[in-house]
This record gives structure tokens, C-alpha cells and sequence, in this order.
């Protein structure tokens, strides 16, 4: 049987961390092919819905990655979107989440080899702890 | 049944909400919120879904609950309170520990009414069983039009008590209760009882030997759609109101099973309109002169507070008023 | 609903994409997904040719959508909305898929990149799906400026734009403009006279026939947003006709009620009646009513005896004024730190104490000593202490430098040598002598015989120990470079105290919806890349309220921002782009919620045909979406980053 392969969503705010995608691109540092990147202008666009969603469309680990506090291009988007999910986040643990499959982090746009070495470990950890417990035959 | 593509298609279909007071007009008894709840399905079935409020984030909750593999982590609140692996009564906690985050900032503790509610059966000498890995109870799920789902969590759920052993399922929420009593019989069999938990308490108050402490409050009540008109269990809360000395209970315009309802149902087209009409029933409720609202629903709390909630500069008319749910009451009242 | 007819072009890019990506396989996925009537590869997209596939096929084959599948849309998003505008398709309804920088060039097996490149089409074609023609909308621009706050950074302001032939209001709250920097004696490191080189330009302020001086004046509101700006200002009644008084000063001589002269910092008097200094613009007089034995008791009236003029006018009245400005420029300065708040170093308490503003007006030829350095008992001193960072670099008050004492300080040890004989210590945590001519000051000071010591002074009294000490103050430190406490007997003692962000600024920042730092001066947009714009758009910041900073970069920071808002006025109209903010007003239950998050102030509840919704205002919203978060209903979204747009993606994405 082929190995585990994890799916990851990352919702990447484009004025940092998509920057940072982008960057690890142009610079050719490879990483997984796990993930796929939802472009959002800001973190703090990002809604909880779209967290669950991805759970429950099967994805094994969810990342929301966006500029550092004093980066933000909307002043205090960082800190809305920790609010967020510090609510989401105790939710997803009562269903029973790992807490390494719900992650938040702050990349700049410089910070390319931080962002593929981000998802190298997620893959790895993720691939540890096997498919999501919320996978299921998907019913949108 | 035939229907043309306009009445599944319009927004609207996902506006009522099921509250009965139309059946309780009409002279030639139709069902309307029946009839909505099966047209919702074909809807659903056609990827239709109203506009769901809080983005969907409770309905998404609720379809996770019936993953097969999930191992809930739910149980936290239950610290220092007394319930048994084996009792021949189990407590349905339903959706508490979930809304307990997503309603913080609007001052709601759905958690804090399931701790009451066990340390008031806890007082009439129950200890209950509650379920690690409940399952939702599907309700929202059912009259959105998800009947697929809702029977999944049917199946789960029924299994699950049949396990148990319960003979009796206690809830704090109404809706849970009206699901499990008039819906879960038309997909699996529970063999057991369901009480809501003033049914129960209004049976019991005197038997224990409970004594409540005094309450100097003027208080109203707000009879939820689910307990009142879907169910006809009117008096018990009342009884039990009543049962506190010093509580006077005084009834608004509308009561009983001309009730006003919440407001907004199963997170969909929340609206202007659910807005306007919890601003006229919290007006009904301030103008009884009471110092509280009571309800026994612990979402009529959330969609009360929540339309308390009036952050811009330019105020709106002022409605706050304290609610409260009737277990809360109660386990204050038997404070000592 | 019209029928949904998508276009997929897969770009090779060379080899960039090609040589990872199998390309003519993705095309073909592509042309199997719903709504997609065409799909095709080719070498380079962004090409002529590449853009010309995509316009005939626009014209052609009635494309509505169009997916493009090639490197970051960072890089080509406009390129292709471009394209599309071109054939008639409105830009918004082009999706861009990044498969070159998030594919091909970190991914090296040939399968599993060409999969990952199927997912993300297929995540582009579904949000495609979900577009909606979108229109950038302008608005006419009022060119008209307001500057607030009439010191060095506001009349530079202010005469810039002005000489570019655009109407400045500038509104100053004192009687007169010149702010801190009519109070300077000389400025370092050069020396020139502070008021010599301010006086020719509050002259062309006040004579400039585009500038309306708007003094004794404070803005009340401000309404509207970047281009349409609507400020209402009280002009507060002085008491005396403007156009009348001459300045000619007998209704100061004639008052017989003297008080302390702001101006002078106390160290002079002024008449209740009275033009604030000998250059101020305007030139005319000013009742302080407050002080006023008119106001106060019914009876004087002297200063309208002897006014030839006729000017004094006790009936006046404070006067709103309207205004409608395009940019607001604010140049609000900084309040000198009060260093009675450090009790230790004995201001207020030892006559000989003196605060920096308190010597540049001691050293002034035309201040109160007539330039001497003089002890309260009229002596000259033998010895100074200059103590630094009274408030500054100091976690009990502010923690951040004030960028300007260390220089004011050498100034005060070369004015002091230059005037008396007096042996000068300078108390010092660092030295900090950064800008042009600086450090060059700083070693002439050295060589001039001035003592140096390193260390944050701990205490100033009158309190004896030795002979040495009698009739003196000491000046208690530790000496960090000696290690060791050191007492030094002087005659006088200069504070160089903080500069703080002013009494108010808290109002004024609300007032303008910008934001403060925590060290409370306002906050620029981006501290690097945006040092004069505010969260505001259309408001700008320059000189000392938005942190300490000495004139040069005060001048700097306000030509700058004349720059920023002249910008505006020659583009000539404000364009509003359209992914902002949108509001169902069905669902919307006026929660203000949104009104709450937003840092734009741009959702606001109001009362509409009697209902309450609220509402957006499109040219303050920037699109971050954080309103539609916590909108408990759905009824705000975020044009082009709707719920179901980015939803769909996440579907698409993780369908297969």
C-alpha cells in the first residue's frame, strides 16, 4: 500500500506568507506537494467556516499563515484572526482534532525557507498521526 | 410532489421558523412547518441552504459530529459534579460544550446550564449518565433539510443509549427533546423515555425535600416553540417559577401558546426581520415591568442577547433585559 | 441566470512550467470540468500572442469566464485583467492559477506536480464560477488642503501646497503661529538664529494669497473621507477685530493686569490683553478672558480707551467656520515633558533648576535676561549641570529617546562657554549626535573644554556634604565610565526634559480617526515604507506628533506629506476600488459589530428610510474582510473575497 499522503490546506494572506510561497518558488526551495494555498487578502479575512470546511471536505491539517503583527497591510488583521482562532481552535479540539492538524503562523514575505520548512514538518507530523479523524465520505 | 423551481429556489423557503404559531391559526389544521421541513429537503438535495448565519461554522459543527471516527474531547465540564457510568438516566448535554466558545462574547454559557442541570438532578437524588462521544441531535440539521445526516446521528445516537442502559433521556434543550420525542421515532428506536428538565422537575419539586432559598424577583417567561407549542409543556417551567418563594412571575402579551417566538431558527435567514421581532418581544417582556427573562431554551437565550448586542455609535431602542434560563434559576434558588 | 462559460489557458511557461508540469494533460483535465468550453496550453501566456488566444476566444466563443493557469498572480493578475477588459469581459471575472511558483518550481516529480497543478485549476475554475463583475468607481476630488497646527512642520506644509497654487487652510489653536520654534534661540548645530530663519516664512504664511490663516482656531468635527472632507472649525473669539487691530502693542501697556507669558515659559510677563511675541502672525492682539478683570468682574475696559483703533471688540463672539477640504494634513507637535513629575531633580523646588526651554528663552537676546546666563539672584554661574533623558529613556516614563537633547544640550555647553566662565558638565546616557554636522559638533564642544560624564543622575539637592557644596547644588550620579557615585556642586542645573505627544492627542486622534502608537504620537501607515500617511486615507502626518524629531526632519517629514496630499489633488479625482465591504441590508440587524473591528471606520450604523443597517463607506474600506468574520448573519461580505468564492476553492481543492 502507497504511504499515507496528508492533505493540507494553507489559507495564505497574499501580501506575506503567499509572498513567502511565491518567493520559495522563484528561489526553487523545494517542499512537499501536500499542500495547496487558498490565496485571502488578509489573515484576518479568514472565517471559520473555511477552517471547518476544509475538515470536512477530508483535509488532514489546515494552516492560516499571514504577516507578523507590525506587517499587516490592514494595520491589526494578525490580531483578528488570532481571536478567531483561539474560538475555532477549542471547538475543533472538542471534536476530537489533534492539535498539531489546526495551525497558525505568521510568515513574512522574506521568510521563504520558513515557510517551506513549515510544511515540511506539518507533512511529517501529520503523516504520523494518519488520516483525520473528521475524514469521512464527503457530503458538502 | 411536483414542485415548480421557484419554491425551491427562493430564499424564503429557509425563512420560517417552524415556531407552529400558523398551525395554531389555522382552521384546517395543515402542518405547515412539516411541509417547509420536507420541501427544505428537496432544496437541500438541489444545494440550496437559506442564508446561514455565523457563516454555517454550527451546521459544519453538527456534520462533523456525525463522522464516524471522531473521538470528542466534550466532557471538561463535567469537573466536581456527580454523574455514574450506570444510571438508568442519561443526560443529553447536546450542542452546550460547542456553543460555549462560539457565544462567549455575547455572555452565554450554554456549559453552565448543563452544569446546573446535573446539579439539579444531582439534588433531586439523580445521578445521571452522560455520553462521552454524544452526538449532535441532528435538529438543526433535520429542518435545514439534511435528512441524510440526521439520520446518521439518529443511528449513532440511538446505539449509543441502548448501550447505555438509560431508561430515561433528561434535556435542558428543547429542541433535543422535541427531536428525540417526535422525530428520532420515525428513523430508529430508542426504547427509552425522554423528559425535558422541567417536566421532571415540577414532578419532583417536594418529593426530595428541596427547599429553595428566597428570590426577591419579578421574573417573565418565554415559552419556547419547541417546548410550548411543539410539545404543549406549558405549566411545569411556571409550576416551578412559582415554586420559589418570593419570585413573582407575571405574564407578557403574548403567552403560553400565543407565545412570540425567538426569533431565528436552525442559523438561517437570520435577518432584519428576526431582529425586528426579538425587538418587539423584548419590548413585551421590559414593558411587564420584570426584572428578568426566563426561558428554558437555551438558544431563545443566545438569539435574545445576541440582538442585545448594539456596538455601533448611533444606538438603537433599548432593549437589554437580563435572561436567564430556568435551570439557572432553579440552581440558584437551591443555593444554599 | 445566464449560462457560465469558462476559458482555461495553461501556460508552459517555457520549460519553467513544461518541464515539471505536463502542461497539455492539464488542458485536457481542464476541458472536462463544468463550465468549461475551452481550455488550451501554450508557450507563454502572457505573451502578445498568449493574450490574443484569450481575447478571441472572449469574442469568439462568448467567454464570461477566464482562468488563467501560470505563474504568481502577483506577478500577471493585471496583465490578464487587462486582457480581458480589452475583449469587453470585466476584469473581475478573470481567476488566476499560481502553478509555476507554488508548482513546478518547488516540486520536481513530474506526476505528482501535474496533479497538484489539475487541483489548483480546478479550484480556479470553481472560484471563477462565483465571480461577479465588479466597476471601479471615481469620485470627484475638492482640492482645497487643511494643515493643523501652525509650528515649523505646519507652515511648511502649508507653503508648499500653497506655492503650488492650491487653498491651505491652516489652523492654529495658540493666538499665533510659530509653535516650539518661535521659543528657540539658536538652532544646532549651526547656530542660526531660530527666529531669523522662521520669521520669513510665518510672514509669507500670513501675507500668502492661498494660505487662510485660521488662528485662535480648533477643529471641532471632521466628516466624509480622502477627497470630500468636510471639517467644521470654531474660531474662538479673541475679543479684538482682526481687521482692525494694527498690532501697535499701548493695549498691553495700557493693561494693568500682568500674568506669566506662555512664551516666555513663565520667565516673563505679558498683559491680559496682549500679542503673544514681537513677530507673531497674526499681528494683533488677543483678551485672555479667562485673566480678564472685565470678564471677571464687569469693570476696566482700559485697553478699548486707549485703542485708536477701535479693534477691541468685548461683544465678539467664538465663530463656526465650514470647511471643505480633499486631505487633512496634521502638524500638531509635542508637549515638553513636566519635569516636576521626577521630584528628585528639584524643579519647582530649587530656583536654579531650569527646564531646556526655560535657557533658550534666558539665551535669547530678546527674552526676559537679555541673553544673560544669569542665577536667580542675578550672579553668573561657575558651574552648569545639563542632565539628559528627564523623562526619556526611562521605563518610569517614556522609554524612547527624544532624539533632540543631546544636541540642545552641546548647544547649551558652547552657549554657556561662549558667555560666561562657568565650568559645564554634561550628565549623559549616551551621546547621541547622528545627523548632518553633528558629530562635528559634538567634538568643537569637547575641545571646548566641556566635562563629560556617563551616567543617568540619580538626584539634585541642596543638602551640603562638603565646604565645596555650600550655597550649591549637587548633582548625585554614578559615573558608569569611573564606576562610581559622584557628586558635582553646581550653581545651575539644566533639565533637558522628554518630548511627549501632546495633552489631547488622544481626542485629536479620534477626532481624525488615526491611530497612536502606545507611546501615544500618532501612528504612520507603515513605519518604513509609509512614514506620513495615516490609517486614514487622505490624512497625513508630519513633525513632532508623530514622535520626537528635531527641525530638519520636521521640515523633511512635512514636505513629504505636502507631496502626499499635492498627489492626490493632480490626480484630480479619487478612484474607489471596488473589492470593499458590501452589506445585505436584509440580513443586516445593525449589531455594529463590523463598526467595532473596522481600523477605517468604514461600516457605520445609521438609520436608512427607518431602518437601522449599517452602512459602508467605499473609499475608507480597505477589503481586509475582518467585518464579514464577525458578521453574525452573513449579511456583510467582502466584494471578489466572498464566502462562497474562497468556500468553493476549499470544496474544489479537496473534492478528488
Amino acid at each position: 500500500m502507497a504511504e499515507f499522503e496528508p492533505k493540507i490546506i494553507a489559507f495564505c494572506c497574499n501580501w506575506c506568507t503567499y509572498a513567502a510561497a511565491d518567493i520559495a518558488g522563484t528561489s526553487r526551495i523545494h517542499y512537499p506537494a501536500n499542500v495547496r494555498i487558498v490565496r485571502v487578502m488578509c489573515s484576518g479575512m479568514v472565517d471559520p467556516i473555511y477552517i471547518l470546511k476544509a475538515f470536512e471536505m477530508g483535509a488532514d491539517g489546515v494552516l492560516i499563515a499571514g504577516c507578523h503583527e507590525a506587517d499587516c497591510h490592514y494595520l491589526n488583521g494578525p490580531l483578528k484572526c488570532d481571536a478567531m482562532f483561539e474560538k475555532i481552535k477549542r471547538v475543533v479540539n472538542i471534536l476530537g482534532l489533534e492539535g498539531e492538524r489546526l495551525r497558525r503562523e505568521m510568515i513574512a514575505a522574506a521568510e521563504a525557507p520558513v515557510f517551506a520548512e513549515l510544511i515540511e514538518e506539518m507533512v511529517k507530523q501529520l503523516k504520523k498521526l494518519g488520516p483525520s479523524p473528521l475524514r469521512e465520505g464527503v457530503k458538502v | 410532489m411536483g414542485f415548480g423551481d421557484e419554491l425551491i429556489h427562493d430564499r424564503e423557503l429557509f425563512s420560517c421558523l417552524s415556531c407552529y404559531a400558523c398551525s395554531n391559526l389555522c382552521p384546517s389544521d395543515v402542518d405547515y412547518p412539516v411541509f417547509t421541513q420536507k420541501v427544505r429537503n428537496l432544496a437541500s438535495g438541489e444545494g440550496e441552504h437559506g442564508d446561514c448565519a455565523h457563516s454555517g461554522t454550527l451546521l459544519s459543527i453538527m456534520r462533523l459530529t456525525s463522522r464516524s471516527d471522531i473521538k470528542q474531547k466534550r466532557l471538561d465540564w463535567l469537573d466536581g459534579l456527580h454523574t455514574s457510568e450506570k444510571s438508568e438516566v442519561l443526560y443529553f448535554a447536546g450542542c452546550a460544550p460547542y456553543f460555549e466558545p462560539v457565544f462567549e462574547d455575547i455572555e452565554v454559557s450554554p456549559v453552565n446550564i448543563a452544569r446546573n442541570s446535573i446539579k439539579v438532578l444531582n439534588a433531586l437524588g439523580i445521578e445521571p449518565m452522560v455520553l462521552p462521544n454524544e452526538r449532535c441531535c441532528g435538529h438543526d440539521l433535520l429542518w435545514t433539510g439534511d435528512v441524510e445526516t440526521f439520520k446518521k446521528l439518529a443511528q449513532f445516537n440511538a446505539q449509543m443509549i441502548k448501550e447505555s442502559g438509560a431508561k430515561k433521556i433528561v434535556f435542558s434543550c428543547p429542541e433535543g427533546y422535541r427531536t428525540f420525542k417526535l422525530d428520532y421515532p420515525n428513523y430508529v428506536d430508542l426504547g427509552c423515555d425522554v423528559q425535558h428538565v422541567s417536566e421532571l422537575l415540577a414532578e419532583k419539586i417536594g418529593q426530595n425535600g428541596v427547599k429553595f432559598k428566597e428570590i426577591k424577583k419579578k421574573v417573565t417567561y418565554q415559552d419556547p416553540c419547541r417546548l410550548g407549542r411543539h410539545l404543549g409543556i406549558y405549566e411545569p417551567p411556571r409550576e416551578i417559577i412559582k415554586a420559589i418563594p418570593g419570585i413573582e412571575l407575571v405574564e407578557m402579551e403574548h403567552s403560553g401558546d400565543e407565545s412570540i417566538c425567538c426569533g431565528t431558527s436552525v442559523w438561517t435567514n437570520c435577518s432584519s426581520y428576526s431582529k425586528q421581532i426579538r425587538e418587539e418581544r423584548l419590548l413585551e417582556a421590559r414593558a411587564t415591568g420584570a426584572d428578568m427573562l426566563i426561558t428554558a431554551c437555551p438558544k431563545c437565550q443566545i438569539h435574545f442577547k445576541c440582538a442585545m448586542v448594539d456596538k455601533g455609535a448611533e444606538k438603537g431602542p433599548d432593549i437589554k433585559m437580563e435572561v436567564m434560563d430556568l435551570v439557572n434559576l432553579v440552581a440558584n434558588a437551591m443555593e444554599t | 441566470m445566464e449560462e457560465i462559460k469558462t476559458g482555461v489557458y495553461i501556460c508552459h511557461c517555457g520549460l519553467n512550467i513544461a518541464g515539471t508540469v505536463n502542461v497539455e494533460e492539464v488542458a485536457r483535465y481542464a476541458g472536462t470540468l463544468p463550465n468549461v468550453v475551452v481550455a488550451r496550453d501554450y508557450r507563454y501566456m502572457c505573451s502578445d500572442p498568449g493574450q490574443a488566444l484569450i481575447k478571441d476566444d472572449i469574442k469568439n466563443l462568448g467567454l464570461n469566464r477566464v482562468v488563467v493557469a501560470s505563474c504568481s498572480p502577483r506577478m500577471h493578475e493585471p496583465t490578464f485583467r487587462r486582457a480581458c477588459q480589452d475583449a469587453g469581459l470585466n476584469p473581475y471575472l478573470f481567476e488566476h492559477a499560481n502553478i509555476r511558483e507554488h508548482c513546478s518550481w518547488v516540486h520536481d516529480d513530474r506526476q505528482i506536480a501535474t496533479e497538484k497543478a489539475k487541483d489548483l485549476v480546478r479550484a480556479a475554475v470553481r472560484r471563477v464560477f462565483y465571480n461577479e463583475p465588479l466597476e471601479i468607481k471615481e469620485r470627484p476630488l475638492n482640492p482645497n488642503v487643511l494643515v493643523v497646527g501652525g509650528g515649523i512642520a505646519g507652515i511648511q506644509a502649508a507653503l508648499d501646497i500653497a506655492n503650488g497654487e492650491h487653498r491651505v487652510y491652516l489652523v492654529e489653536k495658540e493666538p499665533a503661529i510659530g509653535g516650539h520654534m518661535a521659543q528657540l534661540d539658536r538652532t544646532f548645530p549651526t547656530l542660526d538664529c531660530s527666529e531669523c530663519i522662521l520669521t520669513p516664512k510665518m510672514t509669507e504664511v500670513g501675507q500668502h494669497p492661498f494660505i487662510t490663516l485660521l488662528a485662535y482656531s480648533e477643529v471641532e468635527e471632521v466628516a466624509g473621507s480622502v477627497g470630500n472632507f468636510k471639517v467644521r472649525v470654531k474660531k474662538k473669539a479673541r475679543y479684538v477685530d482682526e481687521e482692525k487691530c494694527t498690532g501697535c502693542g499701548v493695549c498691553e501697556e495700557k493693561c494693568p493686569w500682568k500674568v506669566d507669558s506662555e512664551y516666555e515659559v513663565g520667565m516673563g510677563k505679558r498683559g491680559v490683553v496682549y500679542v503673544p511675541f514681537a513677530q507673531a502672525i497674526p499681528h494683533v492682539a488677543t483678551i485672555d478672558k479667562e485673566r480678564c478683570v472685565y470678564f471677571l468682574k464687569g469693570k476696566c475696559r482700559a485697553c478699548e480707551k486707549f485703542c485708536d483703533a477701535k479693534a477691541i471688540d468685548f461683544e465678539q463672539k467664538d465663530e463656526i467656520v465650514e470647511l471643505e477640504v480633499g486631505s487633512i494634513i496634521l502638524t500638531t507637535g509635542y508637549d515638553v515633558f513636566d519635569s516636576r513629575r521626577i521630584p528628585q531633580y528639584g524643579y519647582g523646588r530649587y530656583d536654579n533648576v531650569l527646564t531646556g526651554l526655560e535657557f533658550e528663552r534666558m539665551t535669547c537676546a530678546a527674552g526676559p535676561t537679555g541673553g544673560k546666563v544669569l542665577l536667580k539672584d542675578g550672579r553668573q554661574p561657575e558651574s552648569v549641570a545639563i542632565i539628559h533623558c528627564v523623562g526619556s529613556r526611562d521605563e518610569n516614563y517614556h522609554e524612547y529617546c527624544s532624539r533632540v537633547c543631546c544636541m540642545y544640550a552641546l548647544k547649551y555647553a558652547h552657549l554657556i562657554k561662549e558667555n560666561t566662565q562657568a565650568e559645564v558638565y554634561q550628565m549623559y546616557i549616551d551621546m547621541r549626535c547622528f545627523g548632518e554636522g553633528f558629530e562635528e559638533f559634538y567634538r568643537r564642544v569637547c575641545d571646548e573644554g566641556v566635562n563629560f560624564i556617563r551616567g543617568k543622575v540619580a538626584k539634585v539637592t541642596d543638602v551640603a556634604l562638603t565646604e565645596g557644596e555650600q550655597g550649591k547644588l549637587a548633582v548625585i550620579a554614578e559615573d558608569t565610565l569611573l564606576g562610581g557615585i559622584i557628586r558635582v556642586p553646581v550653581d545651575m542645573v539644566i533639565l533637558c526634559p522628554a518630548l511627549e505627544a501632546r495633552f489631547g492627542a488622544e481626542d485629536v486622534a479620534k477626532l481624525f480617526t488615526i491611530n497612536r502608537r502606545a507611546d501615544g504620537f500618532f501612528m504612520e501607515r507603515h513605519v518604513k515604507l509609509d512614514p506620513v500617511a495615516t490609517a486614514t486615507e487622505g490624512v497625513y502626518i508630519a513633525g513632532c506628533c508623530e514622535g520626537p524629531k528635531d527641525i530638519p526632519d520636521t521640515v523633511a517629514q512635512a514636505s513629504a506629506a505636502a507631496a502626499k496630499a499635492l498627489s492626490v489633488i493632480s490626480r484630480g479625482r479619487v478612484v474607489i476600488e471596488p473589492t470593499t465591504a458590501q452589506v445585505n441590508e436584509v440580513l443586516c440587524q445593525a449589531c455594529g459589530r463590523c463598526e467595532e473591528i473596522c481600523d477605517f471606520h468604514a461600516p457605520k450604523v445609521i438609520s436608512k428610510d427607518g431602518l437601522r443597517v449599517s452602512s459602508v463607506d467605499a473609499a475608507l474600506c480597505k477589503g481586509c474582510g475582518a467585518c464579514a468574520v464577525v458578521c453574525p448573519t452573513g449579511a456583510m461580505s467582502v466584494r471578489h473575497s466572498t464566502r462562497e468564492q474562497i468556500n468553493g476553492m476549499v470544496e474544489a481543492l479537496l473534492e478528488v
